[in-house]
């Protein structure tokens, strides 16, 4: 399963409580859109941290990084590649 | 004689009109363009035909728009009723229609506008911030930008002279049935601002981080206290990224910061606050619930330079209550402190007399901060304010130096976060779903957020309903904050002989 799909899962799963996929498009902010609060991010963090053996920089913890599907793609694609 | 909110805010004006008054994004108001905005507004709202004391609801996030609509209103002799950006619809318009507002000011990017504006019930004038395109009422919908830039009419300040007059309406609970609004007059509010100036010392020069929502009392108390002095406020609504917060308190220098206990359990989760150059910090003030006092001690190794105020208050008092002085942080670890100038407390038993040190009893207050009744509720008014005397309904007790240390609470409303909710807003919403026979709804502990919500539940027999089917009708009724995080099916909820839930021990049998 893709990275993707793995986070796709995750917050349709604990946040949206679907399995309908066109319930969450790649680009709704989590936070605009209502689908998480802070405390939500930070228990996505934990879920990447946990599934990707990444870990979240305090610099990283942004909106740029995390307050999408789309971003957090781009995040963890730019964290694993650097982390070769 | 005590200068309302109004007049203090003018003071500043003409004592600082360079001065920054509010930032929000990349927007730095004055102090004179900020006063600029709201007689604009108050002079449009007293054209347009708002009669004293008419109810205008504000559904708008924190934001510049959002302090000059609340002065504008009381200026014009309104009622500023601060409403919950993150309510759903239903809950918005059900405030609305209780509250009998004439106005609604709102905010088009919010995505709860469209449905309230849909679903508003009679002829109420919508001014709206942002895009009116996809609003098909233009007869009653006026565009913000055209109201700022209203022809000026004379404004009298000395009408709000009259400090029993009411001010401002603050909903703590959204049920169905009864919400409760309270009612604070002009008086209440500049009263409980000019005690909390007495001990947080305020300046002019001093500057605030605030990410505490202006609907709630405390984020109010916060931003009025401010501009009281002519101090700025700096507006973030975001407090999902601690760097972030953190990286803008480095960059604006701040003086002060407030939060509810999960604000700092967030910011101090995954981050070291030591690492941040937060020397122009001079204090932080936390209320909103127990902060556990590791966390308290945390912050202050972490911190050592800053001055921690730990604060109580209610709504029902306006705001604040009590406060321990920083300097006895150490000494009374877990102590609301002493009360604030101007408050009278008294710890009662329950036949009203007043208990020994080391005793516990209910929380009882007087003074000008305690609220003029609940909104259109003559008997719960009477029940919460007995011979002036405010009862809390939060549990205490003396220690030999008059220090008030919190024992309990004897109301059900569950506190996640900076939210207060009563139980029976979230049983409403699940009870629609025809497969639940009963459903309970009560806190249980979270080290973030103080608490999170847990329901009981009890299926109709055959039932056949998911946890998940649960939550997503909750989704979507719901605001997020409200959203239960655990359910449990149960066989049967526990009641009192009287059929009353016991909340009690269904919280106990998870601790």
């Amino acid at each position: 399963m893709s990275a993707e799909q793995q986070i796709r899962n995750y917050v349709l799963e604990n946040y949206l409580f679907t399995d309908e996929q066109a319930a969450l498009d790649n680009n709704d902010s989590f936070l605009e859109k209502g689908i998480l609060d802070s405390t939500g991010i930070l228990e996505v963090i934990y879920f990447l941290e946990d599934e990707f053996q990444i870990k979240v920089e305090d610099e990283d913890m942004v909106p740029e990084n995390l307050d999408s599907i789309n971003r957090i793609v781009a995040y963890l694609d730019k964290k694993m590649n650097n982390h070769g | 004689m005590t200068l309302s909110l109004v007049h203090m805010l003018h003071r500043s004006v003409k004592r600082y009109p360079n001065s920054e008054a509010l930032v929000y994004k990349a927007h730095r108001i004055s102090y004179k363009n900020l006063w600029d905005s709201i007689i604009a507004i108050a002079s449009f709202l007293k054209n347009d035909g708002l009669n004293q004391g008419d109810r205008v609801a504000i559904f708008v996030e924190n934001s510049p728009e959002y302090v000059e609509a609340y002065y504008g209103i009381l200026i014009a002799g309104g009622v500023a009723v601060g409403l919950n950006t993150a309510a759903k619809a239903r809950d918005i318009n059900n405030l609305i229609r209780h509250c009998d507002a004439k106005y609604l000011i709102s905010h088009s990017t919010l995505a709860e506008t469209g449905k309230i504006i849909q679903n508003l019930e009679k002829e109420i004038n919508v001014i709206l911030i942002g895009e009116l395109a996809h609003y098909d009422i233009k007869n009653r919908l006026n565009a913000w930008d055209s109201v700022i830039r209203s022809n000026i009419t004379s404004i009298d300040l000395k009408e709000l002279d009259n400090a029993n007059k009411l001010a401002a309406i603050i909903y703590t609970s959204g049920t169905t049935g009864s919400p409760k609004g309270v009612m604070l007059s002009h008086g209440n509010l500049a009263n409980n601002m000019e005690s909390i100036l007495d001990y947080l010392k305020l300046q002019h020069t001093d500057s605030i981080l605030n990410v505490l929502p202006f609907y709630y009392t405390y984020g109010n108390s916060v931003l009025h206290t401010h501009l009281a002095v002519g101090a700025t406020c700096i507006i973030e609504n975001n407090t999902a990224f601690p760097h972030k917060l953190l990286s803008l308190m480095v960059k604006e220098k701040v003086t002060g910061f407030s939060g509810v206990p999960s604000t700092f359990a967030l910011l101090m989760s995954r981050i070291k606050l030591s690492e941040y150059d937060l020397s122009n910090v001079r204090y932080m003030t936390q209320a909103g619930g127990a902060m556990p006092p590791a966390n308290i001690l945390r912050l202050k190794n972490e911190l050592p330079h800053i001055k921690f105020f730990v604060m109580y208050g209610q709504t029902e008092a306006t705001a604040r209550l009590t406060y321990l002085p920083p300097e006895k942080l150490d000494e009374k670890l877990g102590s609301i402190g002493i009360p604030i100038k101007g408050v009278n407390i008294e710890i009662r038993d329950e036949n009203g007399n007043k208990v020994q040190e080391n005793t516990t009893g209910e929380i009882c207050v007087n003074g000008e901060n305690v609220m003029m009744g609940y909104w259109n509720d003559v008997e719960l008014t009477n029940k919460a304010i007995i011979d002036g005397w405010l009862k809390t309904g939060d549990l205490a007790h003396y220690d030999s130096d008059g220090y008030i240390y919190i024992d309990g609470r004897s109301s059900e409303m569950i506190k996640t976060g900076a939210h207060r909710i009563s139980p029976k807003e979230i049983e409403e919403v699940v009870a629609e779903l025809e497969e639940i026979e009963e459903v309970a709804a009560y806190g249980v502990e979270d080290e973030i957020m103080g608490q999170v919500i847990k329901l009981a539940v009890v299926l109709r027999p055959d039932s056949s309903i998911t946890m998940k089917e649960i939550l997503l009708h909750c989704k979507s009724n719901l605001a997020t904050y409200k959203i239960p995080k655990y359910i449990e099916f149960m066989s049967s909820i526990p009641k009192t002989a009287s059929g009353k839930i016991k909340r009690f021990q269904l919280q106990e049998s998870n601790s």
